[in-house]
């Protein structure tokens, strides 16, 4: 197997949390000993409830956070120990596009302004007006036409949809290898969704940009990731990774099998039929508190005792890889 | 508990700092300070220069011959006590603390008095105008808010004298009180004093009142917006109610900390005020001491202003606490 | 080749004339009272700048003259020592602004760097220079400045239009600091910056070219209402004789007026009242302008 483009290696995010001056300090686990590789090319969806660390691990690979423990590399290469220039084509490599359309471009500056200075930068135009050329055709590609409509006017005179496109734009400018789109379309009216997807898959098969796609949503993952890598996650841990499809279609650890059987179905019929998901408790238990051993044993239906004591291990199983003491 | 705790500490060292200041202001200048009043001395009391400069050095509470440190110390100590040295102009026969305690008593009644109408005041009609917003009454008001809040409060002072004790004798523009009335709980006195201080106090209110209206105003219309209040409205609680318990006090909460800059805008305008009006308050002492180059009533004048200015904080900073929710949770 | 940089040339002019002048003042005419401070103030600005040239100033004593009330002659009347009231105060004009200003520039210098740097920093840095500046918040401004300048003044050391704008802003510095720091600190966890980060766009370009045109509103804000507190500090001084005397000054001529007749009363009263009105619709002025400042740097406030 070749070096995957992005690789995180038993890495670990632990944030300290404390009640006033006094107070205990708490440690939070939001990433814990997280071992997950993206390749070239490949898209990996990440699929999880609010606050089981997925924005985190994104920001791990992202090199925004540092790990605690473990490592994040880059071809092979420890992100962190990286100086100088070949740290600087890492960050060309790695970008962002973040979740909220309405706070990811700087309201007080135009369109342009988010496009431009990083050609500049690389090198990718030499001089201003290249650099506004080249800006304009980036807007062509993610459907914003004409270009020169949107190039000077400030982010309060553009939509949602509009204001995400302008995101991916900038994501791509410099031409990265590798992005995470953190629940990139969450905020999005339902009817957008899949036409902001649509330009993401079409512009990767153009520009070969690996992704880290983020999202609480099943159904968006299944179809971004169609013929790709989906990874569950809950509180910290990555439970189950696999191909997209069998993975929905033959989930193997009871988390993602209850995560699969809540996603909401139109026909009342069928939902009635299928009943309520197979867990124990509907309730989450908080980050500062974790469950002993599996993390997912208070609410596992076939919990045993070995679930209480021991942590299961990422293994791989039939072309899976699965944590769970059942396997 | 632990925030109460915090803002307390650091009323103290505040304190602290500001009395430090003092201490190292007369000695940061010492050679200028200390030769002049020497020469004034010398001159004004025909005294020789070693006389001269041991009143001086007894007066300011200096002894250059200890080492600093030393002197500083010392000072803490006397201050600590309630000595704060004695005047010169008396020629060091009034202890400094005499005027101060004399004078302070009148000056927080008026501005203890002048803050509380003028904040009901201005936080009422702030609250009509945010209410009222776009029209005529708004529009009015706004005006005038903006006008009396640009106007200086001493400015102000010169001009209510002007008009309402000299042009048109309605007021007296002298004193704190009638001098022939004898002092005490008897009506006479009281409408008398009641009397004089009637234009200092409409001087602080008229000049305070307007960043009240104004900050009321911009923070209820803030309020009016948020989504719990359309949501009280829409349960159909009637207006009033919604008026008061929901958008009132949200939109009162975050002025609690504008109280302790508006006294000390007061206390500042106090000098001036207090001096124009012949008020005998802890500003008029200050202003007399300053004209008077009375260096150690000149310090005791400013730190107990200071401090009376620190503790009202801290007293507002409480009152915060017990009304803002999120403060008592101890974050 | 020559004709074509002429004619960009002319054009840059024209595109910043119009994003600088003609725009600012089409959105600031929308607010008449904003439009009135800004008359107002245009007019002070314009007095101290004509003025002086154009209303020739005698500090002669003519005692003959003294006390008459306004005329063609003396258009607000003849001071205790018969001296032209009106032109002492187009004379004095300059030094007040020029000491507002620049008081206002110091403050808003250094109530900036401070935020940014606290903001930025985070930390235990942020969490000692924040009590440094509620510390300063805290302790009341004037009566520090009284203080000190009484001390000055008693030392004989000469205080120059620097040192007095330098003092003025002794502790006005405090509030901008904090709320800079605070914006500041919004404005580091929002996505745009994490995109600067990840587009590697370094620390300055983040401070100065994503931070800055956010915060920019109320450092403009700011340098008004710095103004504002400096003239007032600075006028309040001036009427207590705790700063040297200068001919003209508005504060001045209030301390002497005072000091001499206890002016207010009926005869003199120009004297004094010339001045403090002249303070105090300068004040106005400015109090009416910064209402309207907000509007022209905030795009957003724009579309209404």
């Amino acid at each position: 197997m070749s070096t995957p483009l992005i690789e995180t290696i038993h890495a670990s995010k632990i944030f300290e949390v404390r009640k006033g001056l006094l107070g205990v300090k708490k440690h939070i686990r939001a990433v814990d000993d997280i071992s997950l590789n993206i390749g070239e090319n490949e898209i990996v969806a990440l699929v999880g409830e609010s606050g089981c660390g997925k924005s985190t691990l994104g920001r791990l690979m992202l090199a925004l956070l540092k790990p605690d423990e473990g490592q994040v590399k880059f071809r092979g290469e420890d992100v962190w120990s990286l100086r100088g220039e070949e740290f600087r084509e890492f960050r060309r490599n790695a970008q962002l596009i973040p979740q909220d359309p309405y706070s990811t471009l700087n309201p007080m500056k135009k369109v342009i302004s988010a496009l431009y200075p990083q050609l500049l930068k690389y090198k990718i135009a030499s001089n201003r007006s290249e650099a506004r050329k080249m800006s304009a055709e980036l807007l062509e590609m993610v459907g914003l036409s004409p270009p020169e409509d949107f190039l000077n006017r400030y982010p309060c005179r553009l939509s949602g949809g509009q204001m995400q496109r302008i995101s991916i734009a900038r994501a791509l400018s410099v031409n990265p290898s590798f992005i995470v789109a953190d629940e990139a379309v969450s905020m999005l009216d339902a009817s957008l969704r899949i036409e902001i997807l649509d330009i993401l898959l079409n512009l990767r098969k153009k520009f070969s940009t690996a992704y880290l796609f983020i999202t609480h949503d099943l159904a968006i993952a299944r179809y971004f990731a169609a013929g790709e890598r989906i990874a569950i996650m809950y509180l910290g841990n990555i439970v189950e990774v696999g191909d997209t499809e069998e993975v929905i279609q033959n989930p193997m650890h009871p988390y993602t099998k209850a995560l699969i059987m809540s996603v909401p179905v139109p026909d009342p019929k069928l939902a009635k039929e299928r009943g309520l998901p197979p867990l124990r408790s509907l309730e989450i238990p908080s980050l500062v508190d974790l469950p002993s051993g599996c993390k997912f044993h208070t609410r596992c239906p076939y919990a045993e005792k070995i679930c209480e004591e021991k942590t299961p291990e990422l293994r791989e199983v039939k072309n899976r890889l699965v944590a769970c003491h059942l396997y | 508990m632990n925030w109460i705790l915090k803002r307390g500490l650091l009323a103290i060292l505040t304190i602290y700092i500001v009395v430090t200041i003092t201490f190292f202001l007369v000695r940061l200048m010492p050679g200028n300070v200390v030769d002049m009043l020497v020469i004034t001395y010398m001159r004004d009391y025909g005294m020789s220069r070693e006389d001269a400069y041991a009143m001086v050095k007894l007066l300011l509470d200096i002894e250059p011959s200890k080492p600093i440190w030393q002197q500083y110390l010392d000072y803490i100590w006397s201050l600590l006590h309630g000595d704060f040295g004695r005047t010169m102009s008396s020629g060091g026969t009034i202890p400094v603390m005499q005027p101060i305690v004399a004078a302070l008593p009148w000056t927080i009644f008026i501005l203890s008095l002048s803050t509380t109408i003028s904040f009901l005041l201005g936080v009422g009609l702030g609250m009509l105008m945010a209410y009222r917003r776009g029209g005529l009454f708004d529009t009015g008001a706004s005006t005038f808010a903006s006008i009396v809040y640009a106007v200086p409060n001493y400015i102000m002072a010169l001009f209510l004298l002007f008009a309402l004790a000299i042009q048109i004798p309605a007021f007296p523009p002298r004193g704190s009180y009638d001098v022939s009335i004898t002092p005490g709980f008897n009506l006479p006195f009281i409408s008398s004093v009641l009397y004089h201080a009637f234009l200092p106090m409409m001087t602080y209110v008229i000049t305070s009142m307007g960043g009240w209206m104004l900050a009321m105003r911009s923070n209820t219309i803030r309020v009016l917006g948020e989504d719990y209040v359309i949501a009280a409205e829409a349960r159909g609680l009637k207006d009033r109610r919604v008026a008061m318990t929901y958008v009132g006090r949200n939109a009162i909460l975050p002025l609690f900390t504008t109280l302790a800059i508006n006294l000390g805008y007061m206390f500042g305008g106090s000098v001036l005020i207090e001096t124009y009006f012949g008020y005998s308050g802890i500003g008029m002492v200050m202003g007399l001491a300053m004209s008077y180059r009375d260096y150690p009533l000149i310090q005791g004048t400013f730190i107990i202003l200071v401090t009376a200015v620190i503790v009202s904080n801290f007293i507002a900073d409480l009152l915060y606490g017990k009304l803002d929710p999120r403060v008592k949770l101890g974050e | 080749m020559e004709r074509k940089t002429n004619r960009s040339i002319v054009r840059i002019i024209l595109s910043v004339a119009r994003a600088w002048i003609y725009e600012p003042l089409t959105l600031l005419a929308t607010d008449k009272r904003a439009v009135a401070g800004f008359i107002i103030v245009l007019f002070y600005v314009g007095l101290a700048v004509i003025g002086p040239m154009v209303v020739p100033l005698n500090l002669t004593p003519n005692l003959e003259s003294a006390y008459l009330p306004p005329s063609l002659e003396h258009p607000l009347g003849t001071d205790p020592w018969g001296r032209d009231i009106f032109a002492q105060l187009v004379h004095g004009a300059p030094d007040m602004l020029i000491v507002a200003f620049l008081a206002g520039l110091i403050t808003v210098l250094v109530g900036t760097v401070v935020g940014i740097f606290s903001g930025y920093s985070g930390g235990t840095v942020d969490l000692i220079v924040m009590t440094i500046t509620d510390i300063v918040l805290t302790i009341p401004g004037f009566p520090l400045l009284m203080v000190i300048a009484a001390f000055l003044i008693g030392s004989g050391i000469e205080v120059n239009i620097f040192m007095a704008a330098a003092l003025l802003s002794i502790t006005s510095w405090a509030g901008l600091a904090r709320s800079v720091r605070s914006q500041i600190l919004s404005i580091k966890r929002e996505p745009y910056i994490e995109v600067s980060q990840t587009l590697g766009l370094g620390k300055l370009h983040i401070i100065f070219s994503e931070i800055m045109p956010n915060i920019l509103p109320y450092i403009v804000m700011n340098l008004i209402l710095s103004m504002i507190g400096a003239l007032y500090s600075y006028v309040g001084l001036m009427a207590l004789g705790l700063l040297p005397y200068r001919p003209g000054n508005w504060g001045a001529m209030m301390h002497m007026a005072m000091a001499v007749s206890g002016t207010v009363t009926g005869v003199g009263s120009w004297y004094v009242l010339a001045p403090a009105a002249a303070v105090t619709i300068l004040q106005i002025g400015l109090v009416l302008f910064s209402n309207g400042i907000d509007k022209i740097f905030n795009p957003r406030l724009r579309e209404k």
